[in-house]
């Protein structure tokens, strides 16, 4: 997991992603293009540095690890959103970009301005948007787990050495029955390919590297990650 | 108060009273004047289908014996069902109980006695009023039968051909443009009535005495004008003294004039009325959906989400004040109309059903102002529709909500959250986004556990989901309690709860079919 975060601009979206990820990362670290926003970056808690578009970029790369580091991209101005992108990319190339995109245009151009993941403004709310009208209970469920206190949470667990799942049937594991935990999807830690839905009847023999993804209560997951470990150990 | 008196008024309430009264006269004026009703394109087909048989009918006896029972289909069914059509279109035009009530309360709050007389008076003209409209002396006439003995009474048929224009909503169309350009084209036929006037006049003093003249008589002379004017110009009557030659060439110049005039007044008439005639028409179109979403300001949001509930098979009408906005949700096929989200006018235009027709507003502007004065005025209109809306600034959550908005969508909010999740479990986000977002083969799905279902199928073991490779992830209760996530086989299911479940679009489908078809046994 990436340990540090830089944030490009302070406008509305950033704040929100700052105040949401603060908790995720070591340091969260804002750069604004000038000082109208300091004070309230600041007042919020975070750590405030301007920049501009032509700066050198040498003081990011003394003072962060570049590999655990992630740069979101939120500045207003699409045009100027993606020469930051490329800016950032054609100094750091194991650089992890994020940047907001704010409609269907910029998300190509971000992508080819080398954006690891992009999110597009305008897609996230009208599929949210038609969810909720076609799908409520779904949309309401789904969104619970994702992003509110709900008891029900979805959980990543990457299999380790000597873990007692390995060279199991993913099929035989019975997580329903002996842990009331859904098993969502799995990564295939040698294929390093994304992940495959088990509701495709895909049936694995789960080996180290692999990444479960498991839905349940709390509760339920952290008693099966410990038999895990217990067994590891 | 005299017994008669007492009767009309007795009666005049109980009829106004009368809740099955009314629903039949709400149907038949539905069936016969409102465009909107389903089955009222019914009723026009049978009416047209009866109008075409009768004229087919004429012309068949034009040049073969008639038959009787097509003498009398024509004379009488016909005739009789033409009759009680304009009864009941008569009946249907007002309502003679209110007019009787109102007079007698009036009467009685300015403590006088109730003279029916004045109430019959007062319905014989309104009643009138309905008689003596175009449509309505149409109506009558086409009731006439034409019996073959009098054969300048089939000239009658005219009106039941006329009586067609009711019937189809394009001849109504044309006559409304016609009508719009009223002025125009009278001063135009005046023009031509005075051409031909005159003309006929002069052709006739030119040629009548004429030993080789073909136009002899006054009627010749208009007739030989009328045809020349309208540039037809048969060439049966020809003028032959030089006189009459100059009164030719005079009216056909004028014949070209009235000619290119008269259509260029359509044209233009068509034109103006162009926008009109298409918006009623989709006005019309939307007042025949079922059901659909109502989007209020077509932004880039709303294209998107017009976009995904398309694809979902679901209708859409957009109401929007910028022109261009319309013009571009039109070009993606949507139903849009101009009209400003804020304003009562622009929903009265649309003459929609809130409550039998629309699913869900979208208010959808990128600014809270517009959305909030959209929500407030959707919510004076109906209380119960679920109103959507964006939100832009943070500090007006409240407002929106206190304008009756049933969910706030904030993006900046929205986003943030999306941050954090990736941020936190990459994988795990990536999955449940793949799940949404329907761009893989699995999706997420709700099923409606219905009478039948629950009939069949006990608990949820029953529902034998393994079979179709399907994850139950849980149950939402119909009773409205906490979502069951998990359940075991033992889990009852009751009527209205839904299934939430993850699957491959494939098997969730036959896993649909198979539980409203049959239960399998194994």
């Amino acid at each position: 997991m990436k340990k540090n975060a830089l944030i490009f601009g302070y406008n509305e979206y950033a704040r929100q992603i700052a105040s949401q990820i603060a908790s995720e990362y070591e340091r969260v670290h804002i750069f604004i293009l000038d000082e109208t926003l300091r004070h309230q970056a600041e007042s919020d808690g975070f750590r405030v540095s301007i920049f501009d578009l032509s700066d050198e970029w040498s003081e990011i790369e003394q003072e962060y690890h570049i590999e655990n580091t992630v740069a979101f991209c939120t500045l207003e101005d699409d045009a100027h959103n993606i020469f930051l992108t490329i800016s950032l990319r054609a100094e750091f190339s194991h650089m992890y970009i994020v940047a907001l995109a704010k409609d269907t245009e910029g998300i190509n151009k971000l992508k080819i301005a080398g954006a690891n993941r992009i999110l597009p403004i305008v897609q996230i709310t009208a599929n949210l948007i038609s969810e909720i009208l076609e799908k409520p209970v779904v949309t309401n469920v789904l969104h619970n787990i994702l992003y509110e206190d709900s008891d029900i949470k979805i959980s990543q667990i990457t299999v380790a050495e000597g873990d007692s799942v390995v060279g199991r049937n993913s099929h035989a594991l019975s997580l329903k029955e002996m842990y009331n935990l859904i098993l969502l999807a799995i990564v295939d830690g040698k294929l390093d390919t994304n992940f495959v839905f088990t509701a495709k009847g895909f049936n694995h023999t789960i080996s180290v590297g692999d990444v479960l993804v498991v839905i349940g209560l709390q509760e339920d997951i952290d008693r099966f990650n410990q038999e895990i470990k217990r067994s590891r150990g | 108060m005299k017994p008669f008196a007492r009767f009309m008024v007795k009666s005049a309430y109980v009829l106004n009273g009368s809740a099955s009264y009314k629903a039949v006269k709400k149907f038949f004026y539905n069936l016969m004047e409102n465009n909107s009703y389903r089955y009222k394109k019914y009723f026009d087909i049978v009416m047209v289908v009866l109008i075409l048989s009768s004229v087919i009918i004429l012309i068949r006896e034009v040049k073969y014996e008639s038959h009787d029972f097509l003498q009398f289909f024509n004379d009488y069914v016909i005739s009789i069902i033409f009759l009680i059509e304009y009864l009941l279109r008569m009946w249907v035009y007002n309502d003679n109980s209110k007019i009787i009530i109102d007079r007698y309360e009036h009467d009685e709050f300015l403590q006088r006695e109730f003279n029916p007389f004045k109430a019959l008076k007062a319905i014989a003209y309104v009643k009138f009023q309905y008689m003596s409209s175009p449509s309505a002396i149409i109506d009558l006439f086409a009731i006439m039968p034409f019996f073959h003995e009098l054969r300048l009474l089939r000239l009658f048929i005219l009106f039941r051909v006329f009586k067609l224009f009711r019937y189809t909503n394009s001849i109504r169309h044309l006559l409304s443009v016609l009508t719009h350009k009223k002025h125009e084209l009278l001063t135009l036929l005046m023009f031509a009535a005075i051409v031909v006037f005159v003309s006929g006049v002069l052709i006739y003093v030119m040629e009548a005495n004429h030993p080789n003249s073909q136009i002899n008589t006054l009627f010749e002379a208009f007739y030989w004008s009328l045809v020349t004017i309208s540039t037809v110009g048969f060439g049966d009557l020809v003028p032959k003294t030089e006189g009459g030659q100059v009164v030719a060439m005079f009216i056909i110049i004028s014949g070209i004039a009235v000619l290119s005039f008269s259509t260029s007044i359509i044209v233009s008439a068509f034109t103006e009325r162009m926008d009109d005639i298409v918006e009623n028409k989709l006005i019309e179109n939307i007042s025949a959906l079922k059901t659909f979403y109502l989007i209020c300001g077509y932004t880039k949001t709303a294209q998107q989400v017009a976009a995904k509930l398309r694809r979902h098979g679901k209708n859409i009408v957009v109401l929007d004040r910028d022109v261009e906005r319309v013009k571009l949700a039109t070009s993606h096929r949507l139903k849009a109309v101009i009209g400003d989200p804020g304003a009562l006018a622009s929903y009265a235009k649309l003459g929609i059903d809130f409550k039998e027709q629309v699913r869900a507003v979208l208010c959808l502007e990128y600014d809270d102002v517009s959305n909030v004065y959209a929500a407030l005025t959707l919510r004076s209109m109906d209380k119960e529709v679920m109103l959507l809306s964006l939100l832009i600034h943070q500090h007006n959550r409240k407002k929106l909500l206190l304008a009756g908005v049933n969910e706030v969508i904030y993006a900046q909010e929205l986003v943030g959250m999306v941050a954090k999740e990736f941020s936190g479990m990459p994988v795990a986000f990536e999955a449940i986004h793949a799940l949404r977002s329907e761009q893989s083969d699995v999706l997420t799905e709700e099923i409606v556990i219905d009478e039948y279902i629950c009939s069949q199928y006990h608990d949820v073991g029953d529902l034998d989901t393994e079979y179709y490779r399907i994850i139950l992830m849980g149950i939402s209760p119909v009773n409205g309690g906490a979502f069951l996530f998990n359940p075991d086989a033992h889990e009852r299911l009751h009527n209205g709860d839904i299934l939430l479940i993850i699957g491959s679009n494939v098997l969730i489908k036959e896993f649909k079919r198979d539980l409203h078809v049959k239960k399998r046994y194994r």
